[in-house]
């Protein structure tokens, strides 16, 4: 029996290496980690309004970027009454969406307009800034990395800012193609413009923060597909792993707006997106939805505004 | 060594071999597992679409339904009632009720009497939840019917409540853009659309049973339906394959009469009919097929390679006829679209403004002229740089001529989701070629555009290989043929005199005067009511970076002495070189009655159905073998 010693030893050896490089994980799947959504309120957010639109008279305004009357940007008092437009506002093309700061500087995002110029694809690496004070729109962050192009002519496409820490997330979609995603999510300090890529591989048409009981998250609309997804901030650092919360009944819509207007209420503004370029941005071209949760059942419930 | 010990060593080395290449195995698996998320759904099956056509389904069911409408219609009614066999005695009474009350029928005809095809969809017991406040009460204690009709042609479902026993409409509700469910009559007849159509029965391999089909998307509620783009009212019915876990779903649409399109889907849940529309499989047959990938054809002594492009439309590549290249690139690169106005003045210093509640570019002219527009880029549905996109694939046709065939054809049809509505296009990309070794490269508009001032300009990029790239290109002045040295351009007066009354252009080996192609303009002597190319002509010496590739939106729309390929011209030597010609034609809109061009009409045909009437424009010039003209 001693002699056949070495073979029992080797076959013993083998079985342990077995086990736990191919079946252990088999046998003992991974524990699935659960996500469990909270009641949520609207919060009073941090952003103030810029001192240029006080100095000229617009203490209530409506920010106007659907390029439909003017290029860039414009601002109407809440009747459409009056309105506030510069040449100068007009020199970086159409832009898509805006977040303002506590000083009333306001971050906005570029988008690819009916057709493409020279310039078009240059104008997609950037954030602009419109100076709370002076009201000048500078070319404020270039992110040579992203690239447009005639396959998917979109960039920086949505951006928020953080009350929390006075940084902003920006999400850009470009690289993305019809057989992968490539788009990412960016942190950056607005005093230094250093940033880092905090989400890789997921293509967010919108962002925003949102903030439950105990927890804070940001939520992202997919350009992909018809849903909404939350990722986590753990100890102020957000986590990479996005959570599904709701898909709208349309599956050839995509959540370009999120507002949280109500205690576990969403408002939902959805379009038909294809990554080509978009020629329409008047209202018919938007879907409205109300999304509600419920903390009991921790469901949502999508309803169609009309 | 004992022998043990030998074996143990093999059983060491074998196992620990094993092990790896298990592990190794298991890491590709879970790689596979991590693919990121895409658009490509990876469980889809494959997608049919029919022949582009506006003919409604050549079946027997089909025409019996449009014979009883025209028999409706003769009679001066547009609402075809429920036949008996639908109604049981009350519902016959509310129907009766209904047909008479004006309200219910105050959306049957145009404001000038045209008549609006309707169908009464059902007529049924009405519930609780339909009835308002005063109905209820009216209700309680009798019978009330709920009848539903559909408007073919505004898209809308006229519900009225009737109380049957008074013989009284208690209320009429109309839903915009809204389908109801389906009659047995519609039913039947998709049902045998689906079961009768060629593409169906060669997808199956058999023609099947009325069994074997289901409804299971009848509409069941007033949601959107699947061809919402055409605001059509359209049903998914469905085979299934249990065996193989899947179903074929035909998607039918009920207002043009015909197969809409289809595809192969797994029974699983994912698989829901709301995930079934006519415009989502057509982007995916679309990108998987001619966008993704390239297509070859082997035809009449021609061989190709044809994709579509992110924004250069239909694109022909390696161009041979009888196994020698003819060229490298034939497409159309963008559409210019200009429109004239008058009050320049107006305008300001910007160089945009609001035109019919749209900003568009401008560019300000003499005596207060401005024109004003867009340029439009083709290309695939989806991860592209174009607003006027792909419809349905490429379609291949032969070209028929005094009943013999003569070679054949590709066409590619681009539209904007809401062609013919104003401000929107629809184009097509059309490739000729013959037996005989001439092709014809055409661009087609359909309108409808923004107003009846529209200059149009197709921007060809015609990339003719001969002679390894020795290519020269001339043209006929003044009974000459004038070799061009250099890049340079060339604006036709349509009025010069043709080489053998036919020819303005040529390209030719630098080696062989006999190897290349004389260049016919059309002037409308094509036969499809053209009024004529009125060419710009640009030659440029090739540069991989000037349009091989997906060329970007070119020039400005509006400034109508350019057309963007200026850029090119850089005085570079052209003769013995491999050159591109750009030829660049320009086209009026017209939209007096009877002499409309480049222009699209929205109307009612005879059955009360919505249609589109079209007036095509058509440009581009015809490339025919020298050796055939100078034999």
């Amino acid at each position: 029996m001693k002699k056949y010693a070495p073979i029992i030893v080797v076959l013993f050896l083998l079985a342990i290496a077995s086990y736990f490089l191919l079946f252990k994980d088999t046998i003992e799947p991974k524990k699935k980690t659960t996500f469990s959504f909270e009641e949520f309120n609207k919060n009073r957010s941090c952003a103030s309004l810029p001192k240029f639109l006080l100095e000229s008279g617009l203490r209530t305004s409506i920010i106007d970027l659907s390029q439909q009357k003017y290029k860039g940007i414009a601002f109407y008092t809440r009747n459409y009454q009056n309105v506030l437009h510069k040449k100068s506002w007009e020199r970086f093309d159409a832009l898509g969406t805006y977040t303002i700061d506590k000083f009333g500087n306001l971050y906005l995002t570029p988008n690819p307009f009916i057709s493409i110029k020279p310039s078009t694809f240059n104008l997609q690496k950037a954030i602009y800034k419109m100076d709370s004070t002076t009201g000048k729109l500078t070319r404020w962050l270039v992110i040579d990395s992203i690239s447009p192009s005639a396959t998917n002519p979109y960039g920086f496409i949505s951006i928020v800012y953080d009350c929390d820490d006075d940084t902003l997330y920006a999400s850009a979609i470009d690289k993305s193609g019809y057989k992968g995603i490539k788009g990412r999510i960016y942190h950056i300090n607005p005093k230094d413009k250093n940033y880092t890529i905090v989400v890789k591989n997921f293509d967010a048409l919108t962002i925003n923060i949102l903030k439950t009981k105990n927890k804070k998250y940001l939520l992202a609309g997919s350009a992909i597909d018809n849903s909404l997804y939350a990722f986590e901030f753990k100890n102020g650092k957000l986590n990479p792993k996005p959570h599904l919360l709701f898909t709208l009944p349309n599956p050839k819509l995509h959540i370009r707006k999120v507002k949280i207007i109500a205690k576990n209420s969403l408002q939902i503004e959805a379009i038909k997106f294809s990554y080509s370029l978009i020629a329409e941005t008047n209202k018919k071209q938007r879907y409205i939805f109300i999304a509600t949760f419920n903390p009991t059942t921790k469901k949502w419930e999508i309803k169609e505004k009309n | 060594m004992t022998k043990e010990i030998k074996i143990s060593i093999a059983l060491l080395i074998i196992g620990l071999g094993a092990i790896g290449g298990g592990y190794l195995y298991k890491k590709s698996l879970k790689k596979v597992d991590e693919i990121k998320v895409s658009l490509e759904d990876r469980d889809d099956k494959k997608i049919i679409l029919p022949e582009l056509s506006d003919e409604p389904a050549d079946i027997d069911e089909v025409k019996e339904y449009m014979k009883v409408l025209s028999a409706t219609y003769k009679k001066g009614k547009s609402v075809l009632p429920l036949d008996d066999s639908e109604l049981d005695s009350k519902g016959k009474i509310a129907q009766d009720v209904a047909l008479k009350n004006k309200q219910f029928l105050s959306d049957t005809k145009t404001p000038d009497g045209k008549l609006l095809h309707n169908d009464i969809m059902r007529v049924v017991p009405a519930i609780e939840s339909m009835l308002t406040k005063k109905s209820k009460k009216e209700c309680a204690g009798h019978d009330c019917y709920v009848v539903e009709k559909y408007n073919f042609a505004t898209n809308a479902t006229t519900r009225a409540i009737v109380n049957v026993d008074t013989k009284r409409v208690l209320q009429v509700s109309r839903y915009a853009n809204m389908q109801p469910d389906i009659s047995n009559r519609l039913t039947r007849i998709a049902k045998a659309i689906a079961l009768k159509s060629p593409q169906i029965i060669k997808e199956l391999g058999y023609a099947p049973s009325p069994n074997e089909l289901s409804m299971a998307n009848v509409r069941t509620n007033l949601k959107e339906s699947p061809c919402e783009d055409k605001h059509h009212l359209c049903v998914a019915p469905t085979f299934a394959d249990h065996q193989k876990a899947r179903a074929l779903w035909a998607i039918v649409d009920l207002t043009d009469l015909r197969l809409a399109a289809a595809k192969w889907a797994g029974l699983g849940k994912t698989y829901t009919p709301a995930c079934i529309d006519e415009r989502s499989l057509q982007n995916k047959y679309i990108m998987e097929n001619f966008c993704q990938k390239d297509n070859n054809l082997s035809r009449d002594g021609w061989e190709l390679t044809y994709h579509l492009t992110g924004s250069d439309g239909l694109e022909i590549r390696d161009l041979k006829y009888n196994g020698n290249i003819v060229a490298k690139s034939l497409k159309i690169v963008d559409w210019h679209v200009a429109y004239k106005g008058l009050g320049a003045d107006k305008l300001g210093d910007t160089n945009s403004t609001m035109i019919d509640g749209r900003r568009v570019e401008f560019v300000k002219g003499e005596n207060n002229e401005y024109t004003f527009g867009y340029n439009d880029a083709m290309g695939c549905p989806m991860f592209s740089t174009s607003v006027v996109l792909a419809f349905n694939g490429p379609q291949i046709k032969p070209i028929i001529e005094g009943g013999k065939e003569i070679g054949f054809y590709i066409l590619q049809d681009f539209r904007n989701p809401k062609w013919p509505m104003a401000c929107n296009y629809r184009y097509q990309n059309k490739f000729e070629f013959y037996k005989d070794g001439s092709f014809r490269v055409v661009a087609i508009n359909l309108g409808r555009g923004c107003s009846n001032k529209a200059i149009y300009r197709p921007v060809m990029r015609l990339d003719i290989d001969l002679d390894g790239n020795k290519e020269q290109f001339a043209n006929y002045d003044n009974g000459v043929w004038k070799d061009w040295q250099i890049e340079g351009k060339y604006q036709s007066t349509s009025t010069e005199p043709l080489y053998k009354d036919s020819y303005l252009y040529k390209i030719y080996s630098a080696t062989n005067s006999k190897e290349g192609f004389y260049i016919e303009p059309n002037r409308g002597q094509f036969g499809d009511n053209s009024r004529g190319d009125h060419e710009r002509v640009f030659v440029t010496r090739f540069h991989k970076n000037e349009g091989d590739e997906d060329l970007l939106t070119l020039g400005s729309c509006c400034k109508l002495d350019k057309d963007g390929v200026e850029q090119y011209l850089n005085d570079e030597v052209i003769e013995a070189q491999n050159i591109v010609i750009w030829y660049v034609p320009k086209m009026q809109n017209d939209d007096r009655a009877g002499h409309e061009y480049c222009w699209a009409d929205s109307g009612i045909d005879e059955n009360g159905n919505p249609i589109v009437k079209l007036y095509p424009c058509i440009a581009g010039p015809k490339f025919v073998p020298i050796s055939k003209v100078d034999k």
